[in-house]
Formats: structure tokens, sequence, C-alpha cells
């Protein structure tokens, strides 16, 4: 039987993987695709919540799921922008290597 | 049957997204990203998030990873530049909280309930009520992010000589 422990378990699983892609490789998007693995993971926690605590439907409204519209919304703007900034990266410096954009470190 | 496909489905996204973070060619990972975001679809339907499954498809596995391969291939990488992986202990030792973490938190959620299948919940209909009755105010705030992205996006990649 499966139980929200399960998805939970799953969920802290994929986020996980998701932060080693996003301290593991240098290609910056490599690291936005590892950032939206975690997104998508916190999705899953989202829903999994939403059908632990709203098992009946009309007692609680389903704030989970229409909270994963919000976060997909804000990924899909967040994403669009990210990946305009990478080109203007590559076409300026010819690098899509983080290592080799440290201007701004101390 | 539910637990074989949950098993089935969370094998396959776990997996997916495992090559997604460790194949070296860019393009490649966009490939396995967009497999393990089709289990992720199907995890989705076992939720009784249909809708959300529809809009997963749809919006992340459609148009994200798209605009991902898309500028994959404008960037175009030569093949020395595909990086390899590199293990450093801060990243095991960051993982390795933040999974401990995760596990104490779900042994304190309590004794494991079964979970029933409502077929309700997820329905466009009732996820519409919610979201233009109670959520109709940041439903209307995230229409002026998106405005803001694409204005953004436009401005950000015109070359200067177009201006």
């Amino acid at each position: 039987m499966i139980t929200v422990q399960h998805w939970l378990v799953l969920s802290g699983m994929v986020f996980t993987l998701g932060l080693c892609g996003v301290m593991m490789r240098r290609n910056v998007i490599l690291v936005m695709m590892s950032v939206e693995i975690m997104l998508n993971a916190a999705n899953l926690a989202l829903v999994a919540f939403n059908k632990h605590l709203a098992p009946v439907a009309g007692t609680v409204p389903p704030d989970g799921q229409v909270l994963v519209f919000f976060t997909i919304a804000v990924a899909a703007a967040e994403v669009a922008v990210a990946l305009v900034i990478a080109m203007l990266l590559f076409r300026r410096l010819d690098t899509v290597n983080v290592d080799d954009v440290a201007n701004l470190r101390w | 049957m539910e637990a074989l496909v949950f098993w089935i489905a969370a094998a396959a996204m776990v997996a997916f997204t495992l090559l997604t973070i460790a194949a070296r060619n860019p393009v490649y990972s966009a490939c396995f990203m967009i497999l393990s975001f089709a289990a992720t679809a199907a995890l989705f339907v076992l939720l009784d998030a249909y809708l959300i499954a529809a809009v997963e498809v749809l919006v992340y596995a459609g148009a994200i990873m798209v605009l991902f391969l898309f500028v994959i291939m404008l960037v175009n990488l030569r093949e020395s530049e595909h990086e390899g992986l590199r293990l450093n202990p801060l990243m095991v030792l960051a993982a390795g909280t933040f999974l401990a973490l995760m596990s104490r938190a779900v042994k304190d959620l309590g004794p494991a309930v079964q979970e029933t299948p409502n077929t309700l919940v997820g329905t466009p209909g009732l996820l519409a009520d919610t979201l233009f009755s109670r959520y109709v105010v940041p439903f209307e705030a995230v229409s002026g992010l998106l405005l803001a992205a694409i204005l953004g996006t436009v401005v950000l990649a015109r070359r200067k000589e177009d201006a």
C-alpha cells in the first residue's frame, strides 16, 4: 500500500538528485535543468500533501494542486529569462561554463 | 495494481532524473528529463491530480523542454566541452544532510494511513472553482509575472543594432 510517506521519500530523493546536479554540473543550462528537477520534486510533494490532507472532495479546497499551478507558471517564466541570460553569456563571453563567469564572486 | 504502477513510475522517475544529471551530452540530458517528466505525470495521475498531470506534460515536457533544447542547440557546444562529473565532499555532505532531515521529517508524520482514491479532487471544475475564487488575486499576479518575463526576454535577447 502506498502512503504519503512513500511520496515524500520519492520527492526527497528526486530533490536531492537535483541538488547534486546544481552542485556537480558546470554547464549553466544543466544547472538550470537541475533547478527544474528540484521544482518538480517540490510539486510532487505538494500534490501528495494535497491528497493526504483533502481525502474527500469538497471538504478541503485543493490548495496543494492550485499551488502547483503557480509553481509551474513561475518556473516557466524563470526558465525563459534564465535561458536568455545563458544565450547572452554565450554571445558575449563564448562560454556557458559557470566557473568562467565568476566576476561577481568575492 | 496501484502499488505496482507507483513502483514502476517512481523507479522510472528516479532513474531518468539520475541519467539527466549524469549524461555527458546536454541533448541527452534534455531527452532523459522529458522521460522523467512523463513518469512524474503518471505519478500525478496516481495522486488523482488529472489536470496537473496534463499540465505537466503540456508545459514541462512540452514547452519548457523545447526551450531548453533550442538553447542547447543554439549554444552548440563542441564535443571537447562536454564536461565530466566532479564529485566533491561538500556536495556529498549537503545531499546527505538533506536526505537525513527529510527522513527525520517523514518519520514525524506518524503512522502510515492508507490513501483512498478520490476521483473528484483533481477535476478541472473543482480546481477552477478554487483558482478563480480564493486565488483570483495571485492568479492575476501570475499573469503580470508572465508579461514581465516576456518583456524581459525580448529586451534582453534583442541585439543592439536592431534598436
